[in-house]
C-alpha cells in the first residue's frame, strides 16, 4: 500500500505527459491509444500478464497501429477510478485492465463506454455490462479441483484449505465451488483454512502453521501459491500428500518429478491464467481494426486443466509439441506457466512473458473466430442476473467416488 | 561534624542507586515474562490440538520466528537510538532478489557474494541514517521513502519477475540439519546471544543507550554520536538484508513483495519486549521474547477452527493483553508494593 501513492503519482504524470504528447504530435493520430492499467503490481502473475500485452504491442502488424500505455495505481479503487476518469479524459481508444474491484468501477467505465472507449477486463471482472470480461473464472475451478482432490483421496481423508485473499470475491467463487463438492462427502474433513493471498511464501508459512496442528493431513487443495504448500510438507518432514493448485513452474515440474511423486504427490495443475490479458488485448485490437464484430459480453477463457500425468517440459521458448512447463534454467518457481497459450498466443513466448520482448520475426496471427461466452455469475460479471442452476457443474472431471 | 558526615555516607550507602538497579531489573522481568509467556501458551496450546505443545511446533516457531528475531534486533537498536526503520520491506526484498539474482546457485562457491549482498543492505541503511542526521529527515519519513524507493528500483531492475533460484547456502541455512538440530535453530541461538552481547555488553551497543537517552547529554559525556546514530540504521539494513536471503533459503526463491509482511511485527517485537518506542531503553532479549511471543501467537490462532475475522480479532487481543501486562507503569507499582 505504501507504494500506492508514488505509483498514482507517477502514473498521473504519465498520464498528463501522455495527453499532451498526444495533442503534441500527429503521428500519435494515426495509432490507436490503448491504455493498459493493473491495479497492482509485484507479483508474478501480474507481471507476466502485463508482459506479454506489451510483446503483442511490439510485434507487427501491432507496432505501427498501437499506441500502449501502461498504468500501475495500486490496490486501491479509487485510484483506479481515476485512473481510468484520465484515461477517457485522454481520449483512449481501448482500457485493457485488471479491474481491482468487480463493482467500484462501474460508474467510471459506464462514463467511458458513453464516450466509445471500449473497456476489456481480464481475469478480474466487473458487473457493469458494458465492459468486456475476459475470465476463467466461470469455467468452475474450485468445483473441478476439489472433485480431482476428492478422487485422489478415494472419498476419505483431512484436509486443509488454502485459500486467496479475504473478502475477495474470486476467492470466495472459487471456495464455494469447492465446498459444493467437499460438502457432498462425508468421510472429507476439512480440518484448517487458511488465507496464503495467492503467495507461495505465505502459503509455506501458513501451512507450516497448519501442519503442527493437524502432523495427519491427508490432502491439500490450494488456489495460487501451492508450491510453498509442497515446501511446508517437506520441511516438515513429512510425507507428501495428493495436492490441487495453480500454475507455477514449481508445482507443475514437482507433479512431474519421479522423486516427488515417491514421497505421495498426486494432483493437478489448474487455476488462472495470465494469457487471458494478451487474449483481451488481441480482442480489442481486432474490434478496434474492424476484423471482427462483438458486442460487450462477458467471455471465458478456458480452464487450463494439467493433472501430473500430463505435464511435459519444454525444450524451447514456447508451449510446442503439448510441453507445459518450462525448466528452472529458464523460469523462477513462481512463474505462472499458463502464460502462453499456442493457439490464442502464438505470437509471444517465454522471453515475453518474462520481459515484455517480442519474438523477432513474428507476427499478429488472427484469433479463432468464435468466443466462447461465460455463464453468469452473480456479483462476479454480471449483477442483478440469476445463476444458471447448474453452476457447479463439472467440466473437466468426474466424480470417481460417490458419497 | 564527621558523624553526620559518616551518618550521610551510611544514608547514601543504602538508598543504593535506584535510578540504574530498578531500571535494569524491569527489563529483566519483562524479558522473563514475555519468555513465560511463551511457555504457557505453547503448553495451553495442547488444549487446543493435542498435536501441539510438541517439539515439533518449538521448532516450527523457531524456524517461522527467525526471521522476526533477526529483524527485530536491527529494529531495536535503531529503535534504542531515538529512530525507527521502516525500510525494512524494500531491504529485505533487496536482499533476497540480490542473492538470487546476483549469487543464485550458479556457482557453489559463490557464497562469497553474500557479504558484499549484504554491504549492499547497510549501504541502504548508510543513506538513510546520513538522510536523518545531515539533512534532519524525521526518521520514519527518511526510511519510508527508501523503502519506497529500494522496492520500485528493484520493480524496474526485475520486470516485475525476479528470476534465479535461492544460493545453495542459504538453502542450507534454511533447510539443513547439524548435530540433529534445524540449522535456523542454532544459527538463531548463535545470533541471538551475539546479539545480546554487542548490544548490552559492547561499548557500542552502551553508546547506543547514550544517544538514545539524551544526545546532548551523550555528546558532552564524550560519545560519538554521530557514529553511533548511524550504526543501528546500518546495522538494521544488514539485519534486513540477511532476513532477505534467509527468506530466499526459505522459500526458494524470491518476490517484489517478501518483505511486506514484516515491517509492523518487526516493531511490535520491539515494543511487546520492554523496549521503550522513545528510545533509550530496552533489551534485545526482551525483543526476542516479543518475536517468539508472536509466533508462536500465530501458530496456535491458526490451529484454533475459527473464522479468519475472529482469528485475528483474537490475535490482536492477545498482543493489546500482553502490551498491557508489560507496560512500565504496572512494574513501578509492583516494585513499590513489593517494597
Amino acid at each position: 500500500m505504501r507504494l500506492n501513492w508514488l505509483k498514482t503519482s507517477v502514473a498521473a504524470a504519465t498520464l498528463v505527459a501522455a495527453a499532451l504528447a498526444g495533442t503534441a504530435h500527429s503521428d500519435a493520430q494515426d495509432k490507436f491509444k490503448i491504455y493498459l492499467s493493473l491495479s497492482y503490481s509485484g507479483n508474478a502473475w501480474q507481471s507476466e500478464a502485463a508482459n506479454i500485452v506489451k510483446a503483442l504491442a511490439a510485434t507487427p502488424p501491432y507496432d505501427q497501429q498501437v499506441e500502449l500505455i501502461e498504468n500501475i495505481s495500486g490496490t486501491d479503487p479509487q485510484a483506479q477510478i481515476s485512473a481510468y476518469e484520465s484515461m477517457i479524459e485522454a481520449g483512449a481508444d481501448a482500457v485493457i485492465s485488471f479491474p481491482i474491484s468487480s463493482t467500484a468501477l462501474n460508474r467510471t467505465i459506464k462514463r467511458g463506454c458513453d464516450e466509445g472507449v471500449l473497456f476489456f477486463m481480464y481475469d478480474a471482472t466487473v458487473t457493469e455490462s458494458c465492459a468486456y470480461n475476459v475470465s476463467y473464472l466461470s469455467s468452475g475451478f474450485g468445483e473441478n479441483t476439489a472433485q480431482a482432490l476428492v478422487n485422489e483421496l478415494g472419498g476419505q481423508g483431512k484436509i486443509f484449505l488454502s485459500r486467496g485473499v479475504p473478502g475477495n470475491s474470486v476467492d470466495q467463487r472459487h471456495t464455494d465451488g469447492a465446498m459444493s463438492v467437499f460438502s457432498k462427502y462425508p468421510g472429507i474433513e476439512v480440518v484448517a483454512e487458511y488465507y496464503s493471498y495467492w503467495d507461495d511464501r505465505t502459503t509455506q508459512q501458513e501451512t507450516a502453521k497448519a501442519l503442527t496442528a493437524h502432523p495427519d493431513v491427508d490432502g491439500i487443495w490450494a488456489q495460487a501459491g501451492e508450491y510453498g504448500a509442497i515446501q511446508a510438507l517437506l520441511d516438515a518432514g513429512h510425507a507428501l500428500v495428493p495436492m490441487t493448485g495453480e500454475n507455477s513452474a514449481g508445482f507443475r515440474l514437482a507433479l512431474a518429478d519421479p522423486d516427488m511423486q515417491a514421497k505421495g504427490l498426486k494432483g493437478v495443475s489448474a487455476g488462472s491464467p495470465p494469457a487471458q490479458s494478451g487474449y483481451a488485448f488481441k480482442l480489442a485490437m481486432e474490434i478496434l481494426t474492424k476484423a471482427r464484430e462483438l458486442a460487450p459480453q462477458n467471455i471465458e477463457y478456458p480452464l487450463p486443466w494439467v493433472p501430473a500425468a500430463d505435464v511435459k517440459v519444454c525444450a524451447g521458448d514456447s508451449y510446442e509439441d503439448g510441453c507445459n512447463v518450462f525448466p528452472p534454467e529458464k523460469v523462477p518457481s513462481s512463474f505462472v506457466s499458463e502464460v502462453l497459450n499456442p493457439v490464442l498466443l502464438p505470437e509471444v513466448n517465454v522471453e515475453s512473458a518474462l520481459n515484455g520482448t517480442p519474438v523477432a520475426g513474428a507476427t499478429i496471427q488472427p484469433l479463432p473466430a468464435d468466443v466462447v461466452k461465460a455463464s453468469n455469475q452473480p456479483g462476479i460479471n454480471c449483477d442483478p442476473c440469476d445463476a444458471p442452476p447448474d453452476m457447479y457443474k463439472l467440466t473437466k472431471v468426474e466424480a470417481t467416488v460417490q458419497p | 561534624m564527621t558523624n553526620d558526615l559518616r551518618q550521610a555516607d551510611t544514608r547514601f550507602a543504602q538508598a543504593g542507586d535506584t535510578r540504574t538497579s530498578a531500571k535494569v531489573s524491569r527489563e529483566t522481568i519483562s524479558a522473563a515474562t514475555v519468555a513465560v509467556l511463551c511457555v504457557l501458551l505453547l503448553v495451553g496450546a495442547r488444549f487446543v490440538s493435542p498435536a501441539l505443545g510438541s517439539w515439533s511446533q518449538v521448532e516450527t516457531v523457531l524456524i517461522l520466528g527467525f526471521f522476526l528475531v533477526v529483524l527485530s534486533f536491527g529494529q531495536g537498536l535503531v529503535i534504542l537510538s531515538g529512530g525507527l526503520d521502516l525500510s525494512l520491506p524494500g531491504t529485505i526484498t533487496l536482499g533476497g532478489i540480490l542473492a538470487t539474482g546476483w549469487v543464485g546457485t550458479s556457482d557453489p562457491a559463490a557464497w562469497y557474494l553474500l557479504p558484499v549482498v549484504l554491504a549492499a543492505c547497510g549501504v541502504v541503511g548508510l543513506i538513510s541514517a546520513l538522510g536523518i542526521i545531515w539533512l534532519r529527515v524525521p526518521p520514519f519519513i527518511m526510511t519510508m521513502a527508501m523503502s519506497i524507493i529500494v522496492a520500485s528500483a528493484l520493480l524496474g531492475y526485475t520486470n516485475g519477475s525476479p528470476r534465479g533460484a535461492a544460493p545453495y547456502v542459504a538453502v542450507a541455512l534454511m533447510k539443513g540439519h547439524v548435530l540433529g538440530m534445524p540449522v535456523p535453530v542454532v544459527v538463531l541461538i548463535c545470533f541471538v546471544v551475539l546479539g545480546w552481547l554487542f548490544q548490552s555488553r559492547s561499548v557500542f551497543g552502551r553508546y547506543v543507550y547514550a544517544v538514545g537517552t539524551n544526545v546532548e547529554a551523550a555528546r558532552i559525556a564524550g560519545v560519538p554520536v554521530t557514529f553511533s546514530r548511524i550504526l543501528p540504521y546500518v546495522v538494521s539494513a544488514m539485519c534486513a538484508g540477511f532476513v532477505g536471503i534467509a527468506l530466499v533459503g526459505y522459500s526458494s526463491g524470491a518476490t517484489l513483495r517478501m518483505g511486506d509482511d514484516y515491517l509492523l511485527p518487526s516493531i511490535a517485537a520491539v515494543v511487546i519486549g520492554g523496549s521503550s518506542i522513545l528510545g533509550g531503553r530496552g533489551t534485545y532479549l526482551g525483543s526476542v521474547g516479543g518475536a517468539i511471543l508472536l509466533t508462536t501467537l500465530g501458530t496456535i490462532i491458526s490451529a484454533l477452527g475459527f473464522e479468519f475475522g475472529l482469528r485475528t480479532i483474537i490475535e490482536g487481543s492477545i498482543v493489546l493483553v500482553a502490551l498491557l501486562l508489560l507496560r512500565e507503569e504496572l512494574f513501578k507499582k509492583l516494585w513499590s508494593i513489593r517494597r
